[in-house]
C-alpha cells in the first residue's frame, strides 16, 4: 500500500521525489529512501547463516530491506535493516523466555532423551540504527567504500526530541514503514522489527521498533526515534531517543490491566502500559564541507 | 441447483453463507467428518496442500493451477484460518465442498483449528465482525473438533500438518487418540500439529520456548521405516520456495499460501501426485491484486510519535 502526497506540497517545500520509481526523495541535503523487497530465500539465508554463524532465523527475514537516510555533502549514511539488527541480537544473546506450557512440559517430557535449544527465540536486539559515512561523497552513488562508525560519534546529551512540534499537523511529503523481521514465535506471540519514517518540511522523524510479545508470558518494546531538524546556517544535528519498555503479563494484570494476549495487538496503544526500563538520548553531529 | 451447489458457488464469490446456513452446513460435516479415521486412507492420484491461512483469493489461485474440485481430488494439511482476511469464507468453502464431495476431497487438522488460537490470531474477530455474534466461530471450532489427524496416501506417504511425536512410534498409535477435544497443550494430538523438523538434531530436540518438540532426520528414517512408507508431507512452517525436502528426501515441507500475510512476497507450491505416485510440484504466486475484490485503500499520513 503506498501513501500519496500532493505534489504542490513537495514543490513548495523543495522536495523532489527519487527517480526511476525508488521511494522516497530528496529535500534539504538528505536523500531518503525505503526499499521493500521479499522475504530471503533459502539459498541468502544460507549465507546469512554463514556471515552470522547461526542458523536460527526469524521466520520472516526481509534482509533486503532498508530504510536508508543520506546526508549527500557530508557522505553521512543512517540506515535501518535486518542484517545489523540481528548481529545485535547474537551479541546480546538473552536466555530463552518460557511459554506457559513449559511447566508442563518439564514434567511431562522428562523421560525423553532430548536436546534442548537454548538460543534467544525472540530475537529481541539493541539495535538502534547503523551509521556510516561514505568517503567519496562527492563522487556519487559509484563511491562505496564506506569508514566504519569510527568518524562518526553520537554522543549522550539532555536534549529531547521536540514531540510538540512533531505533533503538529504539517504536511507528510514522504511517509513509509519498512518490516525488517518477523517471527510468529510459532504461534505464541510476535517478535517484530519495523521501521517508519515520516518526512516534512521542516524535519524528518523516523522510528524504529522493536516489538516482542510472548503471549501469557511479557511483552517488550525497544523504541528508538530519530528527529534531525532541516535548518540553513548550522550543522545538522540528530537527535536520538532510546527508550525500552517491558512488563509481564501478571504485573500488568496485578496492576489490573487485561491478561489476554488479544488486548495487546498494537504496541503503539498499550505502550504506556509497559514500565520503562532504560531511556537514553544522544546526538549527532553531522560535519558539514567548507 | 440444490441449495449446497449454489452455496458454493456463493462461497466461490467469497459472499459468506448466512449463519443458519452455515450451522445446518457444520451439522452435516459433522456427520461425515466423525466416520473419519486419525488415519484417514486416501487415494492417489491427490494435490496435497498446506497452509492457506484465510488468504481466499489465493485459494482460489491455488484451485486454478490444481484444478477444480471434484475434478481433483484433493487434501489440504490444515490451518485454514487465521493471519489473512477470509478465514471465514475460506474455511466454509472448503467444507462446502467436503460435504459435497465427500470422497473428493480430505481435510485434516492444523493446529489454528483450535478455539485458543484462534483467539488471538484473527478468526475469532472476523466472526464476531461479519456476524455480529460469535455463534458462526462456536459452529466452525466445534466442527475443528471433529477433522482427521492425519492422512495416508496409499500406505506409502503420511501426511500431517506438523510432524511427529516422542510418543507415537506407529500409525496405530494415532489411530487411538481420541481426537474429538480442543487441541491439548501436550501429549501425541497437539505434537502431531504443532512439531517442526530440525536440522541441528538429530534425535528429539526441546524448542527453546520449552515447549514444542523438534526432531531430526534419525527420528523420520525410523519412523518411515517402522511404518513401511515413502516419506513425510508436513506443512506448518512458511518456505520461501513454497516447498522444502529435508533429511535426504525423507519429509517434505508443503506451504500453500502465497506472498504470506500480505507482505512476505513468497512464492507457494502444491505437492501433485499421480496414479503411480509420481511427484510434481505446482509453484504459483498470490492472486493479483485487481482480482481481489476491493482495490487496497491508501493508507492516511501517519503521525507516530
Amino acid at each position: 500500500m503506498e501513501f500519496e502526497v500532493d505534489e504542490k506540497e513537495l514543490k513548495a517545500s523543495g522536495a523532489e521525489p527519487l527517480p526511476d520509481g525508488r521511494r522516497g526523495l530528496r529535500l534539504h541535503g538528505w536523500e531518503i529512501e525505503s526499499l521493500k523487497r521479499p522475504i530471503l530465500n533459502s539459498r541468502q539465508l544460507q549465507e546469512w547463516e554463514q556471515k552470522l554463524q547461526t542458523s536460527h532465523f526469524p521466520e520472516m527475514v526481509f534482509g533486503d530491506s532498508s530504510l536508508v537516510l543520506k546526508h549527500m555533502s557530508s557522505g553521512t549514511k543512517i540506515h535501518f535493516n535486518a542484517f545489523d539488527a540481528l548481529t545485535g541480537w547474537k551479541q546480546e544473546a538473552l536466555p530463552p523466555v518460557e511459554v506457559p506450557a513449559a511447566a508442563i512440559w518439564k514434567f511431562k517430557t522428562e523421560s525423553i532423551q532430548q536436546v534442548i535449544l537454548d538460543y534467544d527465540y525472540t530475537f529481541t536486539t539493541p539495535y538502534c540504527g547503523t551509521e556510516s559515512k561514505e568517503i567519496n561523497a562527492e563522487l556519487g552513488r559509484g563511491a562505496t567504500s564506506e569508514e566504519a562508525n569510527g568518524s562518526l560519534c553520537w554522543e549522550e546529551c539532555k536534549e529531547e526530541i521536540d514531540v510538540a512540534s512533531l505533533a503538529l499537523k504539517e504536511p507528510i511529503l514522504f511517509y513509509d514503514e519498512v518490516i525488517l523481521y518477523e517471527d510468529e514465535l510459532g504461534d505464541n506471540g510476535i517478535s517484530l522489527l519495523t521501521a517508519k519514517v515520516r518526512v516534512m518540511p521542516s524535519s524528518w522523524f523516523v522510528l524504529l521498533r522493536f516489538w516482542l510479545r510472548v503471549d501469557g508470558v511479557l511483552m517488550r518494546l525497544r523504541d528508538t526515534r530519530m528527529h534531525c531538524v532541516f535548518g540553513k546556517s548550522t550543522n545538522p544535528i540528530i537527535l536520538r531517543e532510546s527508550c525500552w519498555r517491558e512488563a509481564t503479563f501478571k504485573a500488568l494484570s496485578a496492576k489490573g490491566y487485561p491478561s489476554d494476549s488479544a488486548a495487546y495487538n498494537d504496541p503503539s496503544i498499550i505502550s504506556q502500559r509497559l514500565p520503562v526500563i532504560m531511556h537514553k538520548t544522544h546526538k549527532l553531529e553531522l560535519p558539514v564541507k567548507p | 441447483m440444490s441449495d449446497l451447489d449454489r452455496q458454493i458457488e456463493q462461497l466461490k464469490r467469497c459472499e459468506p453463507l448466512k449463519e443458519s446456513e452455515v450451522k445446518a452446513l457444520c451439522l452435516k460435516a459433522m456427520e461425515i467428518l466423525v466416520e473419519e479415521s486419525n488415519v484417514q486412507r486416501v487415494d492417489a492420484p491427490v494435490t496435497i496442500c498446506g497452509d492457506i491461512h484465510g488468504q481466499f483469493y489465493d485459494m482460489k489461485e491455488l484451485f486454478k493451477v490444481g484444478g477444480d474440485c471434484p475434478k481433483t481430488n484433493y487434501l489440504f494439511l490444515g490451518d485454514f484460518v487465521d493471519r489473512g482476511f477470509y478465514s471465514v469464507e475460506t474455511f466454509l468453502l472448503l467444507l462446502a465442498l467436503k460435504v459435497r464431495y465427500p470422497d473428493r476431497i480430505t481435510l485434516i487438522r492444523g493446529n489454528h483449528e483450535s478455539r485458543q488460537i484462534t483467539q488471538v490470531y484473527g478468526f475469532y474477530d472476523e466472526c464476531l465482525r461479519k456476524y455480529g455474534s460469535v455463534n458462526v466461530w462456536r459452529y466452525c471450532t466445534d466442527i475443528f473438533d471433529y477433522l482427521s489427524l492425519s492422512a495416508l496416501i496409499e500406505n506409502k506417504i503420511f501426511c500431517v500438518h506438523g510432524g511427529l511425536s516422542p510418543s507415537i512410534n506407529t500409525l496405530d498409535q494415532i489411530r487411538t487418540i481420541d481426537r474429538k477435544q480442543e487441541v491439548p497443550h501436550d501429549g501425541a494430538m497437539c505434537d502431531l500439529m504443532w512439531s517442526d523438523p530440525e536440522d541441528i538434531v538429530d534425535g528429539w530436540g526441546l524448542s527453546p520456548r520449552g515447549a514444542g518438540f523438534l526432531f531430526g532426520g534419525t527420528v523420520v528414517t525410523t519412523f518411515n521405516h517402522a511404518n513401511n512408507i515413502d516419506y513425510i508431507c508436513r506443512a506448518h512452517q512458511l518456505v520461501m520456495e513454497g516447498y522444502k525436502w529435508m533429511f535426504n528426501s525423507q519429509i517434505v515441507t508443503v506451504w500453500s499460501a502465497p506472498n504470506y500475510c500480505y507482505r512476505c512476497g513468497n512464492v507457494a507450491a502444491i505437492l501433485e501426485l499421480d496414479e503411480n505416485l509420481n511427484k510434481q510440484f505446482r509453484v504459483f504466486d498470490a492472486a493479483p491484486q485487481e482480482s481481489r475484490g476491493a482495490p487496497a485503500k491508501k493508507p492516511p499520513p501517519d503521525y507516530f510519535l
